[in-house]
């Protein structure tokens, strides 16, 4: 296996910690050092050559390689079993109408969600109930660094540089999660974009603001669905023209809304087919491009208590999904 | 990979330095608008437009201008597009455009 990538000595772990947090190529926190033996694992973790290509950014004039997604994954802290899940997401971010450049870039500070589907969520340990937003689980923070730190050093997404952020955002460290497939009575996200039950599939999808919808009030499907009607339209959702139609919202329904839906019976399209006329109704108090119900997407998540829903409001990118090549059954 | 003195050995997670990788370089600015023809790049974002329209008619308040390449992008993440530069290119001396929203 021959790795491009130039080499540096350093003369102990400690040291080469401390380098790269000086060379500027950490997100501020300590990063595990790539070794080449170690970015050597992840490759073969996931079948892949150093210089097989994952993608480009041709406003930035890179091309993102497998090598360098892996050495980063391993600063992010990943284990190699991880690595299939980190290239899928590296593919969807740089598919051209995820918009990786402006999604990145911009004043606006937006993030990325990392929603992963399949049985790689239970081999790994991706956590999708209680507390899956947040810290405390080595995949869901790994994973997502991983894909940030893919942004900062090889994408060039530097602040001050190519991230023009004003505030940027927390969500910008990390946001991974898996849905939660076994507590709910529907589809899962990557079955309604086309893929088998038994593959394993991440979606990324661009986050120009994360909104709840908290409602504990409402007892029935309507009676939710139109509190989060109303909270998607306050904030809205932006798109232009080169996106065209297909711009979507992410809606990640947690247990203590999701039961109303279960109990009676609705599916996430019965689900979509209700809230598309109400989040597209004139007047609009802001932006609304959801030109269709499919481009409602529907996730399940999160833990008992909170009977909220949260919003990904996008920013100029589209929801990418793919499948997790080289993941296990 | 520990090194026979103790050390370790780590890979650039880099794309590569920063600087240009090319010899290409700014045109210089002109030292006056006088007789220019004004390409406007416009991103589409909110009023961006009614304020390059209104730009432009101050500029020509103060100098005299040969006329305007007016373009507006479909989207604020893509350059413009190809006949688009073509117009730009060719018909303009000088161009303006912002960023952001």
């Amino acid at each position: 296996m021959q790795i491009k990538a130039a080499q540096a000595h350093y003369d102990s772990y400690e040291a080469a910690v401390e380098a790269y947090m000086e060379k500027g190529w950490t997100d501020g926190l300590p990063v595990v050092p790539p070794t080449p033996d170690k970015v050597e694992r992840f490759l073969a973790a996931a079948g892949l050559a150093p210089e097989a290509v994952l993608g480009t950014v041709p406003t930035r004039e890179v091309t993102v390689t497998a090598e360098q997604v892996a050495i980063n994954a391993v600063m992010a802290g990943c284990k190699p079993e991880y690595m299939p899940v980190v290239v899928a997401a590296a593919r969807a971010l740089l598919e051209e109408k995820a918009n990786l450049h402006s999604t990145t870039g911009t004043l606006s500070g937006a993030a990325h969600a990392v929603i992963v589907n399949g049985p790689i969520r239970t081999e790994l340990g991706i956590a999708c109930r209680s507390g899956c937003f947040g810290p405390g689980f080595r995949p869901n923070a790994t994973i997502g660094r991983a894909l940030r730190l893919m942004v900062r050093n090889v994408a060039r997404g530097i602040p001050g540089y190519l991230d023009r952020a004003s505030f940027s955002t927390p969500m910008r460290y990390s946001l991974c999660f898996g849905e939660n497939e076994e507590d709910s009575p529907w589809k899962p996200l990557h079955v309604e974009r086309g893929f088998r039950p038994d593959e394993s599939a991440v979606t990324v999808a661009s986050i120009m603001y994360m909104t709840s919808s908290l409602d504990s009030g409402s007892r029935t499907p309507e009676g939710v669905l139109n509190s989060l009607a109303k909270r998607v339209r306050q904030t809205g959702v932006i798109g232009d023209k080169w996106l065209g139609d297909e711009v979507n919202v992410v809606l990640i329904m947690g247990p203590e809304h999701m039961r109303y839906f279960a109990e009676a019976g609705w599916s996430k399209e019965r689900m979509r087919q209700y809230l598309f006329p109400r989040l597209t109704a004139e007047p609009r108090e802001g932006p609304m491009n959801i030109k269709r119900p499919e481009c409602i997407l529907l996730v399940a998540a999160g833990g008992p208590g909170m009977a909220e829903t949260w919003i990904l409001h996008p920013h100029l990118g589209l929801a990418v999904t793919r499948r997790i090549e080289g993941a296990r059954r | 990979m520990a090194t026979h003195n103790g050390g370790i050995v780590c890979l650039d997670p880099t794309s590569g330095p920063l600087e240009r990788r090319d010899s290409r370089k700014f045109r210089e600015r002109p030292p006056t608008l006088s007789g220019a023809t004004v390409g406007l790049v416009i991103n589409g974002i909110g009023k961006a437009d009614a304020m390059m329209d209104a730009l432009y008619e101050e500029l020509r308040k103060e100098v005299e201008l040969a006329g305007r390449v007016r373009v507006v992008k479909g989207s604020v993440s893509v350059p413009p597009d190809k006949p688009d530069w073509e117009r730009l290119t060719k018909e303009a001396t000088v161009a303006i455009t912002g960023f952001g929203g």
